[in-house]
């Protein structure tokens, strides 16, 4: 194989992964929260593919089509949320939306 | 000389999704950062292209590029001055240190289990054929060894569907609801 | 199965069988049919025992012990004890007394208890007594003895607490269990003495291998002592039997008088190898039945309630029969158990007659004249009073001299036994017709006037009341006839294969004692004649020690019940509230304050969960690898 092992791409998901919870960790506003959240999801899909040509198998690769149709239905269902949100003029701030406290 | 292109291509999609990574979590506007995704989004397509993986490559543009980006873009859109100019990062500092920590010792831990588990494994990868990633080979796995996969995965769009159309309809009891109370 | 045994069997099983049929019936039984079968079933078990008697006269003396065993009941290790009958001299003899006067009185309950509300759940309890009496008396080893014992405690503490809604008959009840309980006690220690050392526990084996003296003798003759001295209400466990009378009237008189408390001395006669073998205790039990004897007959001058004062009564006459026991003379112990269940019994039911006729009331100083109004159980009482007392022809005279003499060959105990007997004799006459006359002799007391009331015409009670205080009369009269000193002894032979007893009285110490006795008693009726009837001498005060029963309510009292008292109070305030009730706090406390702590970490603030979740993760992580 040409090019760096898989090692590096391995290094690189994990970077990705970590930026992504970072930034979910960090930001208040519930868009660029789920935009992190796709961060991790592509870290996790950029694993799968870098061990599917490892191994010579392309289940890593189903697996990664899988988790991108999932991504996209999250997505839906959150933005969907948000938009429900923004039409009742409820404020985009994570911090103040805590009916859940115990 | 293969070698060497290959690499340098690595290392400017590396720097790119990095970078963009970054961009997503930095910015303040919600607009500029989906823009930066959808460059993160780029720059692993390409990635993929160099592990083999073709039709993942196309899909990850068509569908994450394509119709979950312009999802975004929408919805930022529509809600313009609503989305907030929520400042950076509010809350507690202890808040951020743990979180960098956490991260951080994340990032470590899978560097160091990877590490552990393969050794020196990680440099012989398989040889494969020039089949590998095509999308007859993915289509054949979809419908025969992973069909459950596939079928369940086709439900939960359904499902999303669905939830999507019913959580952006305009139900008048709801709004009346939410109206109430606000 | 051969007659005697298959008699045996029917006898002691007829009243359980009528016990489980009232109890399970319930309801669907009328009262009045509970009482008939209650009494049918014994008098039942009363032809068994009749039956078992005959089959035994037509076999040898020798020859007349018959042990039937059903089953294995108990088998650990070496030993094993068998669910075992033994039809004997003895125990035939108990059991023609408990199921005989046990019918008459169950035949009266019928008339006494009726319209009772509780009815069918007496003669449940009066048929379970029965059963458990016949049990103790016909087993034939000392577990199954400990069976009986312990039932007829139980039988004793149900009955007695019939009345459930009263108060005093509660803790009447609770008092005579206890006090049984402590005898049953030191009984069973005995028993395990007699397992260490024997091996066994039915009769024959435990009177040959168990020691011949020595301490382990004298303490196994002493367990035995305490369960007999709590069982038959002698002093120190005698404070329940005064108590004992809040149960109804028949109680009284099948428990408290004719079988119950006589169970201490049969238990005596039965295991007297043993006492033999520990003469030391014998002669403490000789003792205490003499004091009893005196200090009841003291106590019972000055009580009031006319079945206290019989109650009394029992108790010193059961001193008697300790004396006899224990000094040795076994068929005239068991003569006087026989004679003094009939006129004991017969008191008790002619006093019930009365209490039926008054509506209840039993304070002898609001009775009074009622001889005319009532002649047939004026006469009743009267003969079982003779017989009490001692004067011939009646029951009494016969058994009681013969205990007499038998002291007279006990050396200098013998004489102080002898003395106080002698005593008991003259305190006998001097309280039971004080009570005789002020109950039925001068004018009706105003009391009488207004409440006497004589149902069904001319008959003074019910019929069944009546009927069976006749017969008892009868037998109190005549029942002395069984044996006269030396000249005519049927019972000591017919129970010398079983009790041989160690003293003999010669003829003439049996006269003196007999002559001393008869006039003593004489001279406490002229007495009492004299005092409440002719009224030509005057009522002394009530002396204040007698009033108080000689103090030993409150010597109990003080000595048991109020140091317990004291030490768990101490314990509730020095351990309880602090330690485990503290401690409940303190740890209720510290877990709200967990929880509170906890509580915070749900601030809401979907950030912060995520930030748990990942250092979750990042931990777990760590743990993972390094487990590998």
């Amino acid at each position: 194989m040409h090019g760096p092992n898989i090692g590096w791409y391995i290094v690189l998901a994990g970077m990705l992964f970590v930026i992504g919870a970072i930034g979910v960790l960090v930001r208040r506003s519930p868009l660029i929260i789920l935009l992190s959240v796709e961060i991790m999801l592509n870290g996790a899909n950029l694993a799968l593919i870098a061990f599917a040509r490892h191994y010579g198998h392309e289940d890593g690769q189903v697996f990664a089509i899988a988790v991108m149709a999932i991504a996209a239905s999250e997505v839906v269902v959150g933005l969907g949320l948000i938009v429900a949100m923004g039409r009742r003029n409820v404020e985009l701030d994570v911090d103040k939306l805590r009916t859940l406290r115990g | 000389m293969a070698n060497f292109i290959v690499w340098c291509v690595w290392v400017g999609a590396a720097f790119a999704c990095i970078a963009s990574a970054v961009a997503v979590v930095v910015f303040r506007n919600p607009f500029f950062s989906a823009l930066a995704l959808i460059g993160n989004l780029a720059s692993l397509a390409v990635l993929y292209l160099l592990l083999g993986g073709e039709f993942v490559a196309a899909g990850q543009v068509l569908v994450y590029g394509g119709a979950v980006m312009v999802m975004f873009l929408f919805v930022i859109a529509y809600l313009g001055d609503k989305t907030g100019e929520a400042p950076w990062a509010g809350g507690p500092s202890w808040q951020i240190v743990a979180t960098v920590l956490a991260a951080g010792s994340i990032l470590v831990e899978v560097i160091v289990a990877v590490g552990l588990t393969t050794g020196g494994r990680l440099s012989h990868a398989a040889s494969i054929s020039r089949s590998f990633g095509t999308p007859e080979s993915i289509g054949r796995l979809f419908l025969t060894d992973h069909l459950i996969a596939f079928e369940v995965t086709s439900i939960v769009l359904l499902v999303a569907a669905v939830g999507g159309v019913v959580l952006g309809s305009h139900a008048r009891t709801l709004e009346r609801d939410v109206d109430a109370r606000a | 199965m051969r007659t005697i045994d298959a008699a045996a069997w029917v006898c002691l099983l007829a009243p359980l069988a009528a016990t489980t049929t009232i109890a399970l019936l319930g309801n669907r039984l009328s009262r009045r049919h509970a009482g008939y079968l209650s009494t049918g079933t014994t008098m039942i078990s009363f032809a068994g025992a009749i039956a078992a008697f005959a089959a035994m006269l037509g076999e040898s003396p020798a020859a007349r012990a018959h042990a039937t065993t059903s089953w294995t009941w108990l088998s650990a290790a070496q030993y094993h004890f068998g669910f075992t009958l033994l039809t004997d001299q003895l125990s035939v003899m108990m059991m023609l007394i408990v199921s005989g006067v046990g019918s008459l009185i169950v035949a009266y309950s019928v008339g006494y208890m009726d319209g009772e509300d509780e009815e069918r759940r007496f003669f449940a309890y009066m048929s379970l007594f029965v059963f458990s009496m016949l049990l103790l008396v016909q087993s034939g080893n000392l577990l199954l003895l400990l069976a009986g014992w312990g039932m007829v405690g139980l039988s004793s503490y149900l009955l007695i607490g019939f009345y459930q809604e009263r108060p005093e008959a509660i803790a009447a009840a609770k008092k005579a269990f206890v006090i049984n309980a402590f005898g049953d006690a030191t009984f069973v220690l005995a028993l395990f003495l007699l397992i260490q050392h024997t091996g066994r526990l039915d009769f024959a084996g435990v009177f040959a291998h168990s020691p011949h003296g020595g301490t382990v003798a004298n303490l196994i003759a002493l367990g035995l002592l305490g369960g007999a001295l709590a069982k038959s209400a002698q002093i120190p466990l005698h404070t329940w039997l005064p108590d004992a009378m809040e149960g109804p009237t028949p109680v009284s008189a099948l428990i408290h008088a004719a079988t119950m408390v006589t169970a201490g001395v049969y238990l005596i006669v039965r295991t007297h190898p043993l006492f033999e073998f520990a003469p030391k205790v014998a002669d403490l039990a000789a003792g205490l039945g003499a004091a009893t004897l005196v200090m009841a007959g003291l106590i019972a001058l000055v009580q009031t309630d006319i079945k206290r004062v019989i109650a009394y009564s029992t108790m010193s006459q059961i001193g008697y029969m300790f004396v006899g026991a224990a000094a040795g003379a076994y068929p005239n112990g068991m003569f006087h158990l026989m004679t003094h269940a009939f006129f004991k019994a017969l008191l008790f039911l002619a006093a019930g007659i009365i209490i039926h006729a008054l509506t209840g009331e039993q304070d002898i100083r609001r009775m009074g004249g009622l001889g005319k109004a009532m002649p047939h159980t004026r006469r009743a009482f009267l003969v079982g009073s003779l017989a009490l007392v001692g004067i011939p022809p009646f029951a009494g005279f016969f058994s009681k001299d013969s205990i007499i003499a038998a002291t007279l060959d006990r050396g200098a105990f013998g004489y102080c036994l002898f003395a106080a007997c002698l005593a008991g004799a003259f305190l006998t006459g001097l309280y039971t017709f004080r009570l005789y006359f002020v109950v039925f002799g001068g004018e009706q007391s105003e009391f009488a006037k207004e409440h006497l009331h004589k149902p069904q015409g001319k008959l003074e009670g019910p019929l069944s009341m009546v009927w069976t205080v006749t017969a008892l009369t009868g037998l109190s009269a005549v029942g002395g006839f069984l044996q006269f000193g030396r000249v005519w002894h049927p019972l000591t032979t017919w129970l010398d294969p079983v009790a041989q007893p160690f003293v003999d009285a010669s003829n003439a110490k049996e006269a003196i004692a007999s002559i001393c006795a008869v006039v003593l008693g004489a001279a406490g009726i002229y007495l009492a004649h004299a005092v409440y009837a002719a009224k030509t001498i005057k009522v002394p005060k009530p002396v204040t020690l007698l009033e108080k029963k000689f103090y030993w309510d409150e010597l109990y009292d003080a000595l048991l019940y109020k140091p317990a008292e004291l030490i768990s109070q101490g314990l509730g305030r020095l351990v309880e509230q602090p330690l485990i009730a503290g401690s409940i706090g303190e740890l209720t406390r510290g877990f709200r304050l967990g929880a509170g702590g906890l509580g915070r970490a749900q601030n809401g603030l979907v950030r912060s969960y995520a930030l748990a979740v990942a250092s979750g993760v990042a931990i777990l992580a760590v743990v993972f690898l390094s487990t590998r």
